[in-house]
């Protein structure tokens, strides 16, 4: 006996050591270097379809938006919605360390027409440029004489000399209408709905992700929102801003983590006592899963350098499979004859036990073979977390359990019975004519199951939230940050023209109505070919000898060298733009993310667009087709499609571990193969079924869950095979308490209201309880057993 | 675009805002309805010589604002709830309407709220500054921000029962002044061609 234990201490003390190793990686990973995991859905996309510039795009377009809290504040009338405005302002000025408020003062709306005057005679509207080649001398004629003699001739900026035919003032208008957003009395203005508000942007001085900024934020708005009311009662404050989505999903979370949270520990934790009269159980198996959970972290560290959230979620649902090990020692030392030494133990269940590793590592594996680096990951991290889980089993689990332990309680007592009264699976009458029933159900289920990978259908906002982000859109009419053009080129000046082609593609599609219209950055930097264009325009039709501005001055009694005077003064505000001097203007404030620079070598910008409709992307995206340069981007989706192809690669992956599964199960179990894998195909198909029946649309985490499903389902089916008399109901008793506490960690995820939980959790609720009840009916008994032994 | 508009709410309104303010709003007549003539001068930056224009105008209480230049170019200025228009002629020269320029019902709020005789509109956006004997007044307005002082320049009216003057003087050096007489209220004040622009 002595020479039994030695080795076993030994290896106990080795595996501490790497347990210690694991413990100061992590705490080095997490304290010291503070990682963060990935969260863009994108970058789970393989590396040849990741593009820089895109990635880039998506940068400026989110990240623009991400800090930035929106707010209207408004009434029926001015005058109460600038009172209301100027409270919550008030109120909220004390914690400008948090939220500052941008300027939207005077002074930066009287300056920032001041870097456009050296290029005045350069800016055009689209109409007017049409106008210059299309209409006669008369045309300006008149349009000069009206602006000269008329108390109101259009808009006017500026002395009449600096723009005697209102082009700048034209080009102002067009600009203008980008945005629906005024200066008023010193403040932004927009009206809609027969209401006028003040629009009052913020921006958040603090990471929208982290805690403290989601934690004081809210509070910090709804007293402002009090305040606003209390100056004017009844007036509509709309709030929106990255930082509320984020503060509601954690405010979700952390209730969900408090009422789902700790409900499945108490049942768990119960449930152990209930069955060893010990809770020391417990203790033991999350010490295994969490052993796992961290050796998966640091070697995955170590091979890739980073590791994404989708990968770690998955990775977490290693629980409901690191513990069947833990949980099959101590059942069956709960069986055993308590002569029976823990180690003599151990050895006795290695072969099931080793099987049941090699079965989930060889299922997960199957995920490696994919191109997805998610998928890749994630298949890693799980196999590694396994094998940890499965080492700290057979390396401790004996040195810390001893027999005298555990005592089966009540509800072990009560529960191991049921097996043996379990109906089986035969050729009976009764037993085909209930496999028949099922099947049908389960092919009509399986017909009716749909597909849905929008990414959209997991936002789980509350409605509140979405409805004022919907109001303030309209309102403000703001761009999608998730739709828009890039466009590419070797220098900033092809990119401009680019945008200019593209522009011209989309003119008709306003008319149409498909689009309200578009920002970009050349419709105020114009390309120089343009420049040079528009310079001509005005040279040829309006300044020449013959021309307007000489028949004007004919008109007022003004001699040539007012003519030559005025014409000098217009050609001396004609210096040439360029995207570099503008982007450093105050005027280009507003639209510097629209402008993405240089990326490795390659020179980028963004076309955005206003008022699109949803039911005009395809339009949209064929508009782009054909011009050299301009891609269309729908992020939303880009991400949709991801998670199109990861659910149909996961899909493809359930299928073939299913396979290798049989094969490695096959050289033990031979004609009783099936018997091991059967419940498990059979929950899963009626889960499926299940949800068809029920209305779901299949997607991405159903399949994630089916995934997860074979791993937990296998054991059970190894356990129940590896049944022998001398065993008792271990197997049983282990199938049960592992079933039940998948059961409470994952099932109870169904009541998440975040709907990729919720999807998970159902999945594994209605596939492990089937699992669960499907088990026992596979068994053979001892003869039988016997029996096929024999004839194999 | 504010500056002439604002010139032509304050004209058209009898310019209420002036200080000191009571005396003055108790001076001016509120008619209903209200038509003159109006001479206008501009002297405009690098011109050597002054642009003399003039014609009729009318304000309507709940219908809007008509300017009409007749000479030398008629040219026709209407300024309703919903939209601003300028008629070259017959042709319509430009149309902002407030659903796509939110600024026109702001102004017209503005012309509105001063039709009413509610002075808070106008000193909310300009320092008023004046004086009144028994029989006139004169007021001078400067622009609160600067982002209007830069649109509209200085102003400055005078008047009895209506607005005789304006003079307004932009900052580009451009400068506009505008006589009225002839001033007539009533059911008869506004032309039949006038009542039809409306």
């Amino acid at each position: 006996m002595i020479t039994h234990k030695r080795p076993h201490r030994h290896l106990a003390l080795l595996w501490a050591l790497v347990v210690c190793l694991l413990v100061g990686h992590n705490a080095w990973l997490w304290l010291g270097k503070r990682i963060v995991p990935d969260t863009d859905i994108l970058a789970l996309l393989p590396a040849d379809q990741r593009d820089p510039v895109l990635q880039q795009s998506f940068t400026h377009m989110v990240d623009s938006a991400q800090q930035r809290v929106v707010i209207l504040v408004g009434a029926a009338q001015w005058n109460d919605a600038r009172r209301a405005a100027d409270a919550w302002s008030a109120a909220l000025a004390p914690h400008a360390d948090l939220l500052r408020l941008d300027a939207a003062g005077d002074e930066v709306q009287a300056g920032w027409l001041d870097g456009l005057q050296a290029h005045a005679t350069l800016l055009i509207s689209k109409e007017q440029e049409n106008q210059l080649r299309e209409q006669p001398a008369g045309f300006w004629l008149e349009s000069a004489l009206g602006r000269l003699y008329g108390a109101f001739g259009g808009p006017k900026l500026g002395a009449f000399r600096d723009d005697p035919f209102g082009l700048l003032a034209g080009w102002m208008q067009e600009r203008a209408g980008e945005t629906p957003v005024r200066p008023r009395d010193g403040r932004l203005f927009v009206a809609g709905q027969g209401r006028e508000y003040v629009l009052l942007t913020y921006t958040l001085q603090q990471p929208a992700f982290s805690l403290a900024a989601q934690r004081q934020v809210v509070p910090l708005l709804d007293q402002a929102g009090a305040a606003a009311q209390r100056a004017v009662p009844g007036v509509e404050v709309i709030k929106a801003g990255v930082v509320l989505h984020a503060a509601a999903a954690g405010r979700q979370a952390s209730s969900e983590v408090e009422t789902i949270g700790l409900g499945s520990l108490a049942g768990i934790v119960l449930l152990t006592w209930l069955t060893f009269r010990s809770v020391k159980p417990i203790t033991l198996v999350l010490l295994a899963i969490g052993i796992g959970f961290l050796g998966a972290l640091s070697v995955c560290w170590l091979l890739f350098g980073r590791i994404h959230l989708l990968t770690l979620v998955f990775g977490a649902s290693l629980i409901g499979v690191a513990q069947d090990y833990g949980i099959y020692f101590l059942c069956h030392r709960l069986g055993a004859d308590p002569a029976l030494d823990s180690p003599r133990l151990l050895r006795r269940l290695l072969p099931g036990l080793g099987l049941t590793l090699l079965a989930a590592v060889i299922g997960y594996m199957g995920l490696a073979l994919t191109p997805f680096p998610g998928l890749r990951h994630m298949a890693v991290f799980s196999a590694l977390g396994l094998v940890f889980a499965w080492l700290t089993v057979a390396c401790w689990f004996p040195a810390l359990v001893k027999a005298r332990d555990m005592r089966a309680g009540w509800l072990a007592r009560r529960y191991t019975g049921l097996a043996a009264r379990w109906p089986r699976v035969s050729a009976s009458p009764a037993t085909l004519a209930l496999l028949a029933l099922l099947g049908a159900g389960a092919l009509l289920g399986c017909m009716r199951l749909t597909v849905n990978d929008d990414i959209r259908s997991l936002q789980s906002s509350p409605p509140q939230l979405v409805q004022d982000q919907i109001k303030l859109g309209k309102l403000l009419d703001v761009p999608s940050p998730v739709q828009y053009y890039l466009v590419r080129g070797a220098t900033d000046q092809q990119v401009l023209q680019r945008e200019e082609a593209l522009k011209r593609k989309l003119d008709p599609l306003i008319a149409q109505g498909h689009i309200a219209g578009y920002q970009a950055l050349s419709n105020w930097v114009p390309s120089a070919q343009t420049q040079r264009e528009r310079l001509a325009l005005v040279e040829g039709r309006l300044l020449g000898a013959e021309g307007p501005l000489a028949a004007l001055a004919q008109q007022v009694g003004e001699d040539r060298g007012w003519v030559e005077a005025t014409r000098t003064h217009l050609l001396s505000r004609a210096a040439p733009m360029s995207p570099d001097a503008f982007l450093r203007t105050p005027a280009s404030e507003p639209w510097r993310h629209l402008w993405i620079g240089e990326v490795g070598g390659v020179r980028a910008s963004i076309v955005a667009l206003r008022g699109m409709r949803y039911a005009s992307i395809p339009v949209l995206e064929r508009a782009a087709e054909g011009l050299e340069g301009v891609q269309w981007v729908d992020k939303v989706g880009g991400i949709s499609a991801v998670l199109g192809r990861y659910r149909a690669y996961m899909g493809w992956v359930v299928l073939g571990a299913y396979a290798l599964v049989y094969l490695v199960l096959f050289p033990r179990y031979r004609g009783r193969t099936w018997r091991v894998l059967a419940p498990t195909a059979a929950a899963s198909v009626l889960t499926l079924a299940l949800l068809g029946l029920s209305g779901q649309s299949l997607q991405l985490f159903h399949v994630l869950a089916l995934m997860l499903l074979l791993g937990v389902g296998v054991d059970y089916g190894i356990f129940m095979q590896e049944r022998h008399g001398k065993d008792g109901d271990a197997p049983w008793l282990a199938v049960g308490l592992s079933a039940a506490n998948t059961l409470l960690s994952f099932g109870l995820l169904a009541l998440s209201g975040t709907p990729a939980l919720r999807a998970f959790g159902l999945t594994m609720l209605a596939g492990t309880a089937l699992v669960w009840l499907a088990a026992p009916c596979f068994i053979l008994s001892e003869e039988e057993t016997r029996a096929e032994t024999v004839y194999a | 675009m504010k500056r002439i508009l604002f010139g032509l709410l304050l004209a058209a309104s009898g310019a209420q805002a002036a200080a000191p303010v009571a005396t003055i709003q108790g001076m001016l007549a509120k008619p209903e309805q209200l038509c003159g003539r109006f001479e206008q001068t501009k002297q405009l930056a690098g011109m050597k010589k002054p642009l003399a224009s003039n014609g009729r105008f009318c304000v309507v209480a709940g219908k809007g604002v008509l300017w009409r230049t007749l000479k030398p170019f008629p040219n026709t200025l209407r300024l309703s709830r919903d939209e601003i228009v300028h008629l070259q002629g017959e042709r319509v020269a430009m149309r902002l309407e407030a659903s796509q320029e939110p600024t026109v019902r702001m102004i017209n709020g503005v012309l509105f709220s001063l039709l009413g005789g509610d002075l808070g509109q106008l000193e909310t956006l300009f320092e008023v500054d004046g004086k009144a004997t028994a029989k006139s007044w004169n007021v001078s307005l400067k622009a609160r921000s600067p982002a209007l002082a830069r649109a509209i320049g200085a102003i400055s009216l005078d008047g009895d029962a209506y607005v005789r003057n304006i003079h307004m003087v932009e900052q580009g050096g451009d400068r506009t002044d505008i006589s009225f007489s002839d001033i007539k209220t009533g059911p008869g004040a506004v032309l039949p061609e006038e009542a039809a622009l409306f």
